[in-house]
């Protein structure tokens, strides 16, 4: 499958059966300092690469208070910034069982990291966003050449 | 007949979802206890008799493999089918932990009826 084709259906499944949420449709990305959550995950195995999400903090908030059926207005930054990580944790995987299922992939610990809204991006890096209704979620991966055996 | 089930996973939000899937799902749930990773899991299994383990792959220190390693590896212990839930959906890692004695795989993002089907099937309850 296509990397930014699995992006994007990784996105919408793990939207929906995790998160009961439906994706409303691709859009335009934030840019820096508009009040996002970056998360950065690491992954080794053949090729290795790394899976960047920037999600909107309004959307961080009801996505948090949804995944745990609680009131956005009750959840603690450590419980929202979980699910955050979680949320990046899964997505990664998905897109990477669609891109090599017979492929063998260890995934890094999710960190919450600075905005890379204006670092200069790889050519080879992937980037999705979508709007989850209460703000977009953009999601990229960039994987290394693969190995020569 | 209602069951006692643990689950292990360093995501205290992942951990509250999927104990909020099994209760809402209908899954007949007497007790349910948490573990943070493979070492939190052992020694709460010294003390508390469970029905089945649900447990995620990736944890700091003691890991889902290693935990199943420890599992098959205890005498006492070894009799508590194992379910993995898990982001990695790929064939190798699938197979790998099968064959280290999980009884089943559940794949992230899943849904309910998925996780309570999974649940019943290794704990051999009669369907509805």
């Amino acid at each position: 499958m296509a990397i930014r084709a699995a992006l994007s259906t990784a996105v919408a499944d793990v939207l929906e059966r995790m998160f009961f949420l439906e994706a409303l449709g691709e859009a335009d990305e934030p840019p820096a300092n508009s009040g996002m959550v970056a998360v950065q995950l690491t992954f080794d195995g053949d090729p290795p690469g790394c899976f960047r999400m920037r999600l909107a903090r309004a959307a961080a908030g009801s996505i948090a208070a949804d995944f745990l059926g609680e009131d956005a207005e009750s959840l603690t930054g450590e419980q929202s910034a979980d699910v955050t990580l979680e949320l990046a944790n899964m997505i990664c995987g998905a897109v990477l069982s669609r891109i090599e299922s017979s492929a063998t992939f260890r995934l890094g610990t999710p960190q919450i990291v600075a905005d890379d809204a204006n670092t200069e991006r790889p050519a080879e890096e992937a980037r999705y966003t979508v709007e989850t209704g209460t703000g977009t979620l953009t999601v990229a991966i960039q994987m290394e050449k693969r190995h020569a055996r | 007949v209602a069951y006692r089930v643990l689950i292990t996973d360093d995501s205290a939000a992942m951990r509250s979802f999927v104990r909020r899937v099994i209760e809402v799902s209908g899954f007949d749930l007497a007790a349910c206890f948490e573990a943070s990773d493979g070492a939190e899991a052992l020694e709460l299994l010294r003390r508390e008799w469970v029905d089945a383990i649900l447990t995620d792959i990736n944890m700091p220190g003691v890991d889902g493999e290693e935990l199943l390693r420890r599992l098959a590896a205890d005498e006492l212990l070894r009799g508590i089918p194992a379910i993995v839930i898990s982001t990695d959906a790929t064939e190798n890692r699938i197979a790998r932990l099968l064959a280290l004695g999980a009884r089943g795989y559940v794949t992230k993002p899943f849904r309910p009826e998925t996780l309570r089907a999974e649940l019943e099937r290794t704990l051999g309850v009669p369907c509805d």
